[in-house]
C-alpha cells in the first residue's frame, strides 16, 4: 500500500470546508415540528459540525482561510442555529430526558460556549438512574461515557465497560462487516479517540485488529462507491498508531468529490430540492472535512519525523 | 446462479468431474492398496479439457487419503498434459497449473508426465510485489498447489498443515496476512470460489491472524457456497489440514 500525496489530502478538506460554508444554511432546526416528528433529530448535524471544526482548529494543519471559514460556521452555528444556546434549552424542554442537547453542547462549551440553564439540566440528568439506563446501542453508550468525562462529569458507565460491549471489543471475524457493523466500528474509534484527539486512547489490541482488516474494508467501501463510510474509515485509518493513508482509497475518494466540495453519500452526487440534497450530503462532506484534517496532520507528522534534524 | 440448461458444456463438464472428486473425497473405506474407482469420464476433448481446468485437484483423493489412483484417472491426466503442453505464451498461472499436475503425475507413478518434471520450476517472483487482492486471485487460481506433501506413504504421514514444497507455496507462506485479506474480501463480496481456494492455502499456513476466524469462515463459505462442487473440493481440501489430523479418509 502507498501513501497517498499530501496535497491530495488536504485539497480534499479545503473543497469540503468551502462547500459547508456556502451551504452553512442549511444547518437548520424545525422549531415548529410537532414532538413526535422529533425536533431534536435536526440538532444531530449541528452537533457533529462543531465536533469536527473543533479538530480542524485543534489539528492546527488547515490554512488561514480554512481556520477562518471553520470559525464562521461554528460562530453561524451557534448564533445563528443555536440562537446561542437557547435552542438547546428549548430541546431539552421538550425532551427533557434525552442526551441530545448535552451532546451537541459539549463541543461548544469545550470551545469556550456556555448556556448555564441547560447545564443545570445536564446536571439533573446525570443523577438520574434513568439516565444510566437509557437504552441505547452500546457504542452510543461509549460516546455518552466519554462525552460526561470531557464534560467533567463521572461516566454513568466507566468507558472500559461500555467499550467492553461494543462489537469492536470482541475483535469479530472480519468477514461479517456490514454497513452497520461499519458505523459501530468507525464511532467506536471516534469516541476511543475523543474524535481524533487522542489517539493514544486506541487499546494496541484494536489497533492490531484494525491494522489487520481495515485495508480490506478501504477496499470494499471504496469500490461499494459508499463515500460516506469510506469517508469515516479514512478518518480511523488516520487514528491509528501507523496510518497507511492508503493511496487507492484516497484517490478514489478524492475523485468523488464534485468540483464545488460536496462529497456525495453514496454513488453519484444526488439532485433535488436543495434542502434535500444538503441533508443527504452534508454528513459525507463533514466527514470529508474531518478525515482531510486528520491525514493531512498525520502526514505532516510523518514528513517532520523524517526529516533529519 | 447457473441455471440448468443453460450451462455451457465445459462448464458442465467442470462441475460433473468436481462432484465426482468431491463424491470420492467423502466416501470413505478406501485402503491405500486399492485403488479408487475412475472420476473421469473420458479422454475425448470435452473431458480432457474438463480435466485442465481443475487441474491436479483431479488426483485429489488420492494425494489427501495416500492411496492409488484409479488407472484410467492416472491415463486420462497423463494424456492432458501431454498433449497440451503450455505454449511459449503461457501465463505464469498456466505454468503452475501444468506444473502442479506433473508433479502429482510423477509422484503418483505415472511415468511419461515424470519425465517432463525434469526442468526448473517455473519463476514465481511475479507473485511477491503483487497487491493483496491480485495475489489472492492468483493463488485462488493455483490452490491444486496447496495440498500437503506427495510421495509419502500412510505409514509417514506428513504434519499436519505441511504444504507441498514449491516457490509459490513459499510466497503464500510470507504473505499469509495478504492471504487473509483476501479471503475476507472474497467472503465480503460473495466469490465463493475464490473464498473457498483462499481459505484452503491458508489451512496450510502458519501464522493466519486468530481474529480471521478461518475455521468458521470456511464453515461460513460452505454453507453459502458448497452447492457448486469446485466450492466443496476445495474446503474438503482445508478440512483434513484444519481438523489438525493427518489426511486420511473421514
Amino acid at each position: 500500500m502507498t501513501a497517498a500525496d499530501t496535497r491530495l489530502l488536504h485539497t480534499v478538506g479545503v473543497g469540503a470546508l468551502e462547500w459547508l460554508h456556502a451551504h452553512r444554511h442549511g444547518f437548520r432546526l424545525e422549531p415548529d415540528a410537532a414532538p413526535e416528528a422529533g425536533f431534536l433529530e435536526r440538532f444531530k448535524p449541528v452537533g457533529e459540525l462543531a465536533v469536527i471544526c473543533k479538530v480542524l482548529f485543534r489539528e492546527g494543519v488547515a490554512g488561514s482561510r480554512q481556520a477562518d471559514l471553520a470559525r464562521r460556521l461554528l460562530d453561524h452555528a451557534w448564533r445563528e442555529v443555536l440562537d446561542g444556546g437557547r435552542m438547546l434549552v428549548r430541546g431539552q424542554r421538550t425532551e427533557p430526558l434525552s442526551p441530545i442537547p448535552f451532546e451537541v453542547y459539549l463541543p461548544f462549551r469545550e470551545l469556550g460556549h456556555s448556556q448555564p440553564e441547560l447545564e443545570r439540566a445536564i446536571r439533573l440528568n446525570h443523577r438520574l438512574g434513568s439516565w444510566a439506563g437509557l437504552e441505547v446501542l452500546p457504542v452510543r453508550r461509549l460516546g455518552l461515557s466519554a462525552f460526561e468525562r470531557r464534560y467533567g462529569l463521572p461516566p454513568s458507565l466507566p468507558e472500559d465497560e461500555a467499550f467492553g460491549r461494543t462489537w469492536l471489543a470482541r475483535a469479530p471475524e472480519p468477514w461479517t462487516v456490514d454497513t452497520r457493523v461499519g458505523y459501530d466500528i468507525t464511532h467506536t474509534v471516534f469516541h476511543l479517540t475523543d474524535w481524533g484527539e487522542n489517539t493514544a486512547g486506541l487499546p494496541p489490541a484494536v489497533a492490531e485488529h484494525l491494522e489487520l482488516w481495515l485495508p480490506v474494508w478501504l477496499d470494499d467501501w471504496l469500490d461499494l462507491e459508499r463515500w460516506d463510510l469510506l469517508g469515516e474509515l479514512l478518518v480511523v485509518d488516520a487514528c491509528m498508531p501507523r496510518p497507511t493513508l492508503d493511496a487507492a482509497a484516497w484517490e478514489g475518494f478524492a475523485a468523488a468529490q464534485r468540483p464545488d466540495g460536496a462529497m456525495p453519500a453514496l454513488g453519484p452526487m444526488p439532485q433535488g430540492d436543495p434542502d434535500d440534497v444538503f441533508d443527504i450530503v452534508y454528513h459525507s462532506t463533514l466527514v470529508a472535512a474531518f478525515a482531510s484534517v486528520l491525514a493531512t496532520s498525520r502526514a505532516l507528522a510523518r514528513l517532520t519525523a523524517e526529516t533529519p534534524a | 446462479m447457473e441455471q440448468p440448461g443453460t450451462t455451457p458444456p465445459l462448464t458442465g463438464a467442470v462441475r460433473e468431474l468436481a462432484t465426482q472428486v468431491v463424491s470420492t473425497l467423502t466416501s470413505g473405506g478406501h485402503s491405500p492398496v486399492s485403488a479408487y474407482p475412475p472420476v473421469t469420464t473420458g479422454d475425448d476433448e470435452l473431458g480432457l479439457a474438463a480435466v485442465r481446468v481443475l487441474g491436479a485437484d483431479v488426483l485429489l483423493p488420492a494425494v489427501l487419503h495416500r492411496t492409488l489412483p484409479a488407472p484410467a484417472d492416472l491415463a486420462v491426466c497423463e494424456k492432458a498434459v501431454l498433449a497440451y503442453p503450455p505454449g511459449p505464451d503461457a501465463s505464469p498461472t498456466s505454468l503452475w497449473s501444468h506444473r502442479a499436475m506433473v508433479r502429482t503425475l510423477a509422484a503418483l507413478g505415472a511415468p511419461a508426465a515424470g519425465a517432463t518434471l525434469a526442468g526448473p520450476e517455473p519463476d514465481a517472483a511475479w507473485l511477491e510485489d503483487l497487491p493483496w487482492q491480485a495475489l489472492t486471485h492468483q493463488l485462488a487460481l493455483l490452490a491444486a498447489l496447496a495440498v500437503p506433501p506427495t510421495g509419502t506413504t500412510s505409514g509417514d504421514a506428513a504434519a499436519p498443515g505441511a504444504l507441498a514444497p514449491s516457490a509459490v507455496a513459499d510466497v503464500a507462506q510470507r504473505r499469509t496476512v495478504d492471504i487473509a485479506r483476501g479471503f475476507v474480501r472474497a467472503v465480503r463480496r460473495r466469490g465463493w470460489l475464490q473464498a473457498a481456494a483462499a481459505g484452503r492455502w491458508l489451512a496450510h499456513l502458519d501464522g493466519v491472524p486468530r481474529t480471521l476466524g478461518l475455521d468458521a469462515g470456511l464453515e461460513f463459505v460452505g454453507l453459502m457456497g458448497g452447492d457448486d462442487p469446485r466450492v466443496a473440493l476445495h474446503l474438503h481440501a482445508a478440512r483434513p489440514v484444519r481438523a489438525g489430523a493427518p489426511a486420511g479418509p473421514r
